[in-house]
């Protein structure tokens, strides 16, 4: 038994509230992921039911080669092959995921036109040099225009982008120029970022597109306008509301619970609602509520990608990350969920049930049946803060005991957005990438990788993250983080300055500590990946690393990936020029010839490629390799010895 | 942003003015520790700030690593 438990994560407190569970009868998602098997066919992508003569389920044979006889026969009903089936499979998830990413980002845009036309109270412009930035990418005119009118001109272009049928995305031209160009030849260049989902969509309906290299070219493009259009928008729109994320110190893990506090949790993805729930909490005459109900005060955290817009805007804890939801309502101590869009378990519900915590749901969008619905309204976002906070201090006094708030809580830094990044290495007067790339060229830094993306019930809960993340710093790689990965670092104490002195390598450590930076920068949410885009961007303009991201000894990977949107950003990365390595289960390797294409013929289209390895310090070799590869294209793979010339050593070349 | 300037007397010239440091001293604490973006304090500085400081995406004359073949 002890054993069993032990599989299920790396994390003591996250076991402790397991075994509470099991004990109070309380069903998790662990239980679960053990008695419900995976559908072997469903899960490599030879399963369609596009249409009501389906669903056609077209595996590969048992335990031996497929002959030429077997394959023909591999087809639906309507004649689409085991390559159609996978590829159409592949790319909804791109499309399922693009669309989450983008209609995030389409939802902070209207706020946004409310808040520049005076419509959304409680809202402001927080960061003007974000806003100003965002207007010279846009072409918004600056001169001597208020705020407002600049902001209402970016809002209403941002919102365009979604529905433009035609040319391709503004924002498009932030990347490299060479790259550019590539998607310009390739045809992959995105002309709305609404439209290039919809085409999936099509495409993918029976008997429309069935080329599964035309299909996976459209992923592309999706997914292209889910990075560099739908993801950027919502992280620099609410970077200019809220305030471009800068260093600062928070804390991760359920320890972060106070049993004599109401304690809220912010679980979702969009941060409009909890920024003004951030807000409301600090009201005096919430905090007086509170108390009148026996509580000490109020404590706010987070969980998931909400927790790390409000961590790296007020440094708000981190009670943790996708697997740990259902356990922070099993410590019995927490008063309120409340939950938007994305990566919420519908079981929040089912668990809430057995404690006093009250769900609470905002969104029109996503709706539990059973949950408390308190709908966002963003005209009057304070009032909508304000009645949450007092369901939840009201439901303080319903606590039924028994709780148990596991000892676990570690330091983190967050907020390295790529603004920050440019400013700690060069300083506000050069601000600047070139010690960065100067640290690459000389070794110190062997290169760079995103780690990002989700939890899986079907691993052990941040088992794969922290190994990879403790591989590649251990090698000199600095890793950069986002989304549940993020969280993952932050409990295992790897977003402190000290973490690089005793888990980097020689020389990353050299330069954490010159800069005073940890050796897993914290660059937020997943919508942030697109922070991730722009500092890799930032490197190639710097110059001395190539001129593309292709080029650069960079690697991606999500080693614990389980939604549509982690597939959305590999996509992504891998049209961006970025070798991407997944974990746990690859989607299509029912046909080989699409799991070719994406693992192989990508590289030669795109410069950068997919890569499956569950193993996470395999993955993280491969990963090494692959930056290896390019620092030896680079020429720089060899150490250069500096010799200081002398006087007699000038005049020995001279002659020569 | 105020600039620290100290004047003194150099060889052969009369008083010079020097830049001083450029640097912060200390350690920033509580509500302004890590907040660099506040220092900017007017449009016009910031929008300098990002000529220079994000030259990269910004700037007329910087393309960095692109210069030499495609100036955009
Ligand atoms: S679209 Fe074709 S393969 Fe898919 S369910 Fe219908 S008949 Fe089967």
């Amino acid at each position: 038994m002890a054993e069993e438990k032990e599989t299920k994560s790396i994390d003591q407190g996250t076991l402790e509230l397991i075994e509470k569970a099991a004990k109070e009868g309380v069903n998790t998602t662990f239980d679960r992921a053990e008695s419900i098997k995976a559908c072997p066919i469903g899960s490599v992508g030879s399963c369609c039911k596009h249409c009501g003569m389906g669903p056609c389920r077209v595996p590969l044979p048992k335990g031996k080669e497929e002959t030429p006889e077997d394959k023909k026969k591999r087809r639906g009903v309507c004649g689409a092959t085991a390559e159609t089936i996978a590829a159409r499979n592949f790319i909804r998830m791109i499309a399922g995921g693009a669309a989450a990413h983008s209609d995030h980002g389409r939802g902070v845009a209207e706020l946004f036109l409310e808040v520049a036309k005076g419509g959304a109270p409680g809202y402001e412009i927080k960061d003007e040099q974000k806003l100003l930035q965002v207007a010279l990418d846009l072409g918004v005119e600056i001169g001597e225009r208020s705020n407002n009118e600049i902001a209402a001109d970016i809002g209403r272009i941002a919102l365009g982008e979604y529905g433009k049928q035609a040319g391709e995305l503004i924002t498009l031209r932030k990347a490299p120029l060479k790259r550019q160009e590539l998607w310009r030849k390739l045809g992959v260049a995105p002309r709305g970022i609404d439209r290039e989902i919809v085409e999936i969509m099509h495409r993918t309906h029976i008997g429309v597109d069935q080329d599964y290299k035309s299909l996976l070219k459209q992923g592309v493009r999706t997914a292209l306008a889910d990075g560099w259009g739908g993801s950027l928008m919502a992280t620099d729109l609410q970077d200019i509301l809220f305030g471009t994320p800068a260093p600062i110190l928070g804390q991760a893990n359920l320890g972060v619970l106070e049993e004599g506090e109401v304690n809220i949790i912010i679980h979702g993805h969009e941060p409009l609602l909890s920024e003004m729930i951030v807000t409301v909490a600090q009201e005096p005459e919430m905090i007086k509520l509170a108390k009148s109900k026996g509580a000490k005060g109020i404590n706010l955290s987070g969980m998931c990608c909400t927790a790390n817009e409000i961590l790296m805007r007020h440094g708000v804890p981190i009670a943790g990350n996708f697997l740990q939801q259902e356990l922070a309502i099993v410590t019995g101590a927490v008063d309120a969920m409340v939950v938007d869009v994305q990566c919420i378990m519908q079981s929040v519900q089912t668990v809430a049930e057995c404690y006093h915590t009250k769900i609470i749901t905002t969104s029109p969008k996503a709706r539990i049946p059973g949950a408390t619905h308190v709908e966002f309204d963003e005209h009057d976002a304070l009032k909508s803060a304000r009645e949450i906070v007092k369901t939840a201090i009201e439901n303080f006094p319903n606590r039924k005991g028994n709780i148990h708030i596991p000892d676990n809580k570690t330091d983190q830094i967050a907020g390295f957005s790529h603004e920050t990044i440019n400013y700690l290495l060069g300083g506000m007067f050069r601000a600047s990438y070139r010690p960065l790339n100067d640290n690459i060229i000389n070794g110190r830094i062997r290169g760079v990788a995103g780690v990002v993306g989700c939890n899986n019930a079907r691993t052990k809960h941040n088992e794969a993250h922290i190994t990879m993340v403790k591989e590649l710093i251990k090698n000199d790689v600095l890793v950069l983080t986002t989304g549940c990965n993020a969280i993952a670092c932050a409990e295992a104490g790897l977003l402190v300055p000290e973490a690089a002195k005793q888990f980097a390598g020689k020389g990353l450590a050299e330069v954490c500590e010159t800069v005073g930076i940890p050796p897993v920068l914290h660059m937020g949410s997943c919508v942030d990946n697109s922070r991730i885009l722009i500092a890799a961007t930032a490197m190639v303009k710097d110059g001395g690393l190539g001129d593309d991201i292709s080029d650069l000894p960079v690697a991606g990977a999500a080693p614990e990936w389980m939604s549509e949107k982690a597939i959305s950003i590999g996509q992504y990365f891998v049209a961006s020029g970025v070798y991407t390595v997944f974990g746990v289960t690859w989607p299509t390797t029912g046909s080989k010839e699409v799991t070719d294409y994406l693992f192989k013929d990508m590289e030669e289209m795109l410069g950068g490629m997919w890569a499956f390895e569950p193993d996470p310090i395999k993955a993280a070799h491969l990963m090494i390799a692959h930056i290896d590869k390019k620092r030896k294209a680079l020429g720089i793979d060899q150490a250069r010895e500096r010799v200081l010339y002398d006087m007699d050593m000038r005049r020995e070349l001279d002659a020569v | 942003m105020e600039y620290k300037i100290k004047k003194t007397k150099a060889p052969g010239r009369d008083e010079v003015e020097l830049l001083g440091a450029t640097f912060e001293e200390g350690k920033p604490e509580g509500e302004d520790m890590g907040k660099w973006r506040q220092k900017l304090d007017s449009r016009e500085e910031r929008l300098k700030y990002l000529e220079n400081g994000e030259r990269y995406f910004y700037s007329q004359e910087w393309f960095g690593s692109e210069k030499r073949k495609n100036p955009a």
